[in-house]
């Protein structure tokens, strides 16, 4: 069981942090970006070529975040690999010691640097949680037993900020059903939606079924958000982080502020189990912000990668 | 389905001709009126009669979380997404409730084969034009016979 796992479970309020692999075989650049984390948060996304942009494959930079100390949450999207590549590389992360995963449909490939690529999208991010349950069951997809399965803890992504409201709740069900145990959301910039929706979810009971981990980001600029409400579809931001973050005197400094109230706001929220800090190529600034939320000292580790780690 | 149904289907997947008219039949009715992407394993009747497979990630348990304001699609932002119209239709036609519905993957193999015959031969779901969610098990797991 992973030790992000064993935290839920035992109700602590979670942190989660995000690394974006680097775009080349710079192994070192991994290494170095642990240190933001280690001690900071429980566990850390990898993502896998977010917005469709080829970087370093998320299982192998969260095979390095393992020797780098860290707990990874491996990223996994169906537009690159069919059913087959999926199960084998799911196979393979859990043989190297990875025992989150988030299953993603995946940003279609006309956004990123190889607009002309063919998407694969044989599964869909509802159907590869199912997937991941069977295997966590010793099931192949096509019901052939694996003699020694992986133990996946599975989680899926909600976005709480998109229409058509009903049908996400609706498709947030499947995925509990289908075999979720966790949910990370799109960064929170809009508590009049976020909290319609956590309260939509606390009705149908899904707060007591499936972990709910919130997003938040913190921005340098306000161009960042503009960019945010203006390129990235399904984003939803309130004018009035807009406003603050232009007349801040110090853009960097409000969008700490920001970030670090809106997860005070989350902490108390009813139905939230944890935050997910998402800053996008901002990765050192995490552990000031965790430390001002006052979630510092994070829980000790005590998943047998850290005892390695400390031995050497 | 029923066995009389099952031996229509492995009647006319016999004879290449009867197989051919078959899809060529389907195809003139769903092709103008669905948008039929020709996946042979249809979910019209699950999803309000608007085919998600015309979405540009073929979601079958949609919508991604790309979904423009007022319900536009985030490839084709002129579009609608698929998603969000099943959605208002079904809310239209009482039958929300069977989006609840988990989709298994989709049989590549069924791919421009008549779903009508993959019906009667119990190889996909029947169609289910009830208000409610019904759970149906498939019968047949064998592909039909080579194009």
């Amino acid at each position: 069981m992973s030790n992000f796992e064993r935290l839920l479970n035992q109700g602590e309020f979670v942190v989660c942090g995000e690394m974006g692999p680097p775009q080349s075989a710079d192994k070192a650049a991994i290494i170095r970006k642990c240190d933001y984390f280690r001690g900071v948060v429980d566990a850390v996304n990898l993502t896998d070529n977010q917005t469709a942009i080829v970087r370093m494959s998320s299982i192998m930079a969260s095979v390095f975040v393992v020797e780098g100390g860290l707990e990874p949450i491996m990223q996994m999207t169906c537009r690159d690999r069919n059913r087959l590549a999926l199960q084998s590389d799911i196979l393979g992360a859990y043989a190297a010691g990875i025992e989150n995963i988030l299953c993603l449909t995946g940003d279609y490939q006309t956004f990123g640097n190889h607009p002309e690529a063919k998407g694969v999208f044989d599964l869909d991010s509802v159907q590869l949680i199912h997937t991941l349950r069977e295997m966590n069951e010793g099931r192949f997809l096509s019901g052939d037993e694996i003699k020694a399965p992986p133990k996946m803890f599975i989680g899926g992504a909600a976005n709480p900020f998109a229409e058509p409201l009903d049908l996400r709740i609706i498709r947030l069900g499947k995925k509990i059903r289908a075999g979720a145990n966790f949910i990370q959301t799109q960064p929170v910039f809009d508590f009049v939606k976020f909290d319609k929706w956590i309260k939509a979810v606390r009705d149908e009971g899904y707060d007591q079924q499936v972990h709910i981990i919130a997003g938040v980001m913190p921005v340098k600029s306000v161009k960042a958000l503009e960019y945010m409400r203006e390129s990235v579809p399904g984003m939803s931001i309130a004018d009035e982080y807009i406003s603050r973050m232009k007349s801040a005197a110090d853009p960097k400094e409000e969008g700490v502020a920001i970030c670090v109230e809106t997860i005070k706001r989350l902490h108390k929220t009813q139905g939230v189990k944890g935050v997910h800090i998402m800053p996008v190529l901002w990765e050192s600034i995490t552990p000031r912000i965790v430390e001002e939320a006052e979630l510092l000292p994070r829980p000790i580790l005590t998943s047998p990668h850290q005892e390695e780690v400390e031995v050497q | 389905m029923s066995k009389l149904s099952e031996a229509i289907a492995s009647f006319c997947e016999k004879y290449a001709l009867l197989n051919k008219s078959a899809v060529v039949a389907e195809n003139i009715v769903k092709k103008p009126v669905f948008g039929c992407q020709d996946c042979g394993q249809c979910v019209l009747s699950h999803d309000a009669f608007t085919c998600p497979m015309r979405c540009p990630k073929q979601i079958r348990n949609g919508p991604c979380g790309g979904t423009r304001e007022k319900g536009f699609c985030e490839v084709y932002p002129d579009r609608r997404c698929i998603w969000w119209l099943i959605n208002e239709r079904s809310k239209k036609m009482g039958r929300q409730g069977k989006l609840r519905k988990y989709h298994i993957p989709v049989d590549r193999r069924l791919e421009r084969t008549s779903a009508w015959l993959n019906m009667f031969a119990g190889r996909i779901l029947p169609m289910d034009l009830g208000k409610e969610l019904k759970e149906v098990e498939l019968i047949k797991k064998d592909p039909p016979p080579m194009r």
